[in-house]
């Protein structure tokens, strides 16, 4: 498991930068791609904005704006209809591969 | 520069039904070297075979089967435009003159590794194409106004298309109705505005401007290509947009000296119905706002000039074959060979085909 995956699995999604270009890489890799320094890592707020969304059956899902401008889709908790731009809260897990989950904020 | 020609084509019928690689790969591949004439085997010099397929050193069981010893030979994988990366790597044998004359044989598995791309972590446990196509159906009925009939009429009519196609997987004809009404997969799409993965596979003979004129009678050359990667992330593109075509394409158009009005027939990458939509915009034949409309007078007027073969909605989607079949069909067009699928007067044909949500686009343009 990479480093990304085993912080996943704790519930925390590490955001992984270069300190040197100031630049997010995402999806996470080990080097920059831009000056190819290693990479670092910092803590997401666990906050982000609906892009978009649709339902399947009874849940929503959409692609969700997080720190930094990185995008990511979930699954979307909300007793209402969602609406873009609405901010989420987001968990995260990892079982073979990540899953992010989001639940409207004052819903 | 060698001027590079179409001078043979073969397939077989594409199927739901997962079927062995190596069978399929050889029926079109024999049926692609029946097709040309006065062929001599020791002439083909390279052997390309595009698959997402797991099989290793195909390239080089192809010739063996086939009875080629080709100085190139090797497999080209790059998800669902591995077809048309796998024909403009032979032309840039040919152009250059390491080879003479190339075989290019795509072939797929229904059940196969390529439909889903692992490495991109941003899309989480909703890796499977129907979440980023429920994105982008989503995305355009918001910006642009398109409607839910607009999109159905993307798959009826490549539906009715594909009924003269005597590969395509199905010969079903599906109305406007039927396609509103079939299976809800997600909010924004139903299972028939979906291309549906299939087994088959489709090849193509590239030769010389010398070697061209002893093996076709009407040999159809390639005369613009454009190719454009932004990302392998679908998470990175926007969603009302495929940048990596509109680049592309802009490199063809430039190359083959053409502009969009000078299309006669092209074959869009279909992969949702919203994706053929997005695709006549981004090559320039429609605006975004108009392009709902547009495909409805297409179907309207029974013009095929859009996805003649049916697409890959209508057609089936073997992954590795589509861009060789999306080929194969403008050549039939620009040789007067479509049959009932035929465009009249038909002199110049564009091929589109993407991979992974339009993070990569390939563009071809032939002439008569």
């Amino acid at each position: 498991m990479t480093f990304f995956e085993q912080q996943l699995e704790q519930g925390i999604f590490q955001i992984c930068y270069c300190k040197n270009c100031n630049n997010t890489i995402w999806p996470p890799k080990e080097i920059c791609h831009i000056c190819h320094n290693k990479a670092n890592w910092k803590k997401s707020t666990n906050f982000g904005k609906i892009v978009e969304f649709s339902k399947k059956e009874s849940t929503y899902f959409g692609l969700i704006e997080i720190d930094d401008g990185i995008r990511v889709l979930g699954n979307i908790s909300s007793v209402s209809v969602p609406k873009v731009g609405q901010l989420v809260r987001m968990n995260v897990s990892f079982n073979s591969k990540p899953n992010y989950s989001f639940i409207v904020e004052n819903n | 520069m060698s001027k590079v020609a179409i001078v043979g084509t073969g397939q077989t019928k594409f199927s739901k039904d997962d079927d062995n690689i190596e069978k399929l790969l050889f029926e079109s591949a024999s049926n692609c070297l029946q097709s040309t004439n006065n062929l001599d085997l020791n002439n083909i010099d390279g052997v390309l075979v595009s698959t997402n397929n797991n099989s290793k050193y195909l390239g080089a069981i192809l010739s063996e089967t086939m009875g080629i010893q080709p100085k190139i030979s090797h497999s080209i994988e790059h998800l669902c435009s591995s077809g048309t990366n796998a024909i403009i790597s032979a032309y840039a044998y040919i152009s250059s003159g390491l080879s003479d004359m190339v075989l290019v044989s795509g072939v797929e598995s229904a059940t196969n590794p390529g439909q889903v791309l692992e490495w991109d972590k941003s899309r989480g446990i909703l890796e499977h194409p129907i979440y980023w196509g429920s994105m982008l159906t989503k995305s355009h009925k918001r910006k642009f106004q398109t409607t839910e009939e607009e999109l159905a009429i993307v798959s009826a009519k490549n539906h009715k298309q594909a009924i003269d196609n005597p590969f395509a997987y199905s010969n079903e004809p599906r109305t406007i109705s039927e396609v509103m009404n079939s299976k809800q997969i997600t909010d924004d799409l139903r299972i028939l505005d979906c291309s549906r993965s299939c087994s088959g596979s489709s090849s193509i003979l590239l030769a010389s401007e010398e070697k061209a004129k002893t093996l076709s009678d009407q040999p159809i050359w390639i005369t613009g290509i454009g190719q454009k990667t932004t990302s392998a992330s679908f998470t990175k593109n926007i969603l009302e947009e495929i940048e990596s075509t509109r680049i592309a394409v802009n490199s063809a158009y430039k190359m083959a000296k053409i502009e969009p009005k000078n299309i006669d027939v092209v074959e869009v990458h279909d992969a949702f119905s919203v994706c053929e939509l997005m695709a006549v915009s981004e090559l320039g034949i429609t605006s975004n706002e108009k392009s709902g409309e547009f495909i409805r007078n297409l179907f309207n007027t029974e013009n095929r000039m859009v996805n003649p073969r049916g697409g890959l909605i209508g057609a089936g989607h073997p992954l590795g074959a589509t861009g060789i079949s999306q080929t194969i069909e403008i050549t039939n067009q620009l040789q007067g060979k479509a049959n009932k699928r035929q465009i009249s007067n038909a002199t110049t044909g564009l091929i589109h085909n993407m991979s992974a949500a339009g993070t990569s686009s390939s563009i071809m343009v032939l002439k008569n």
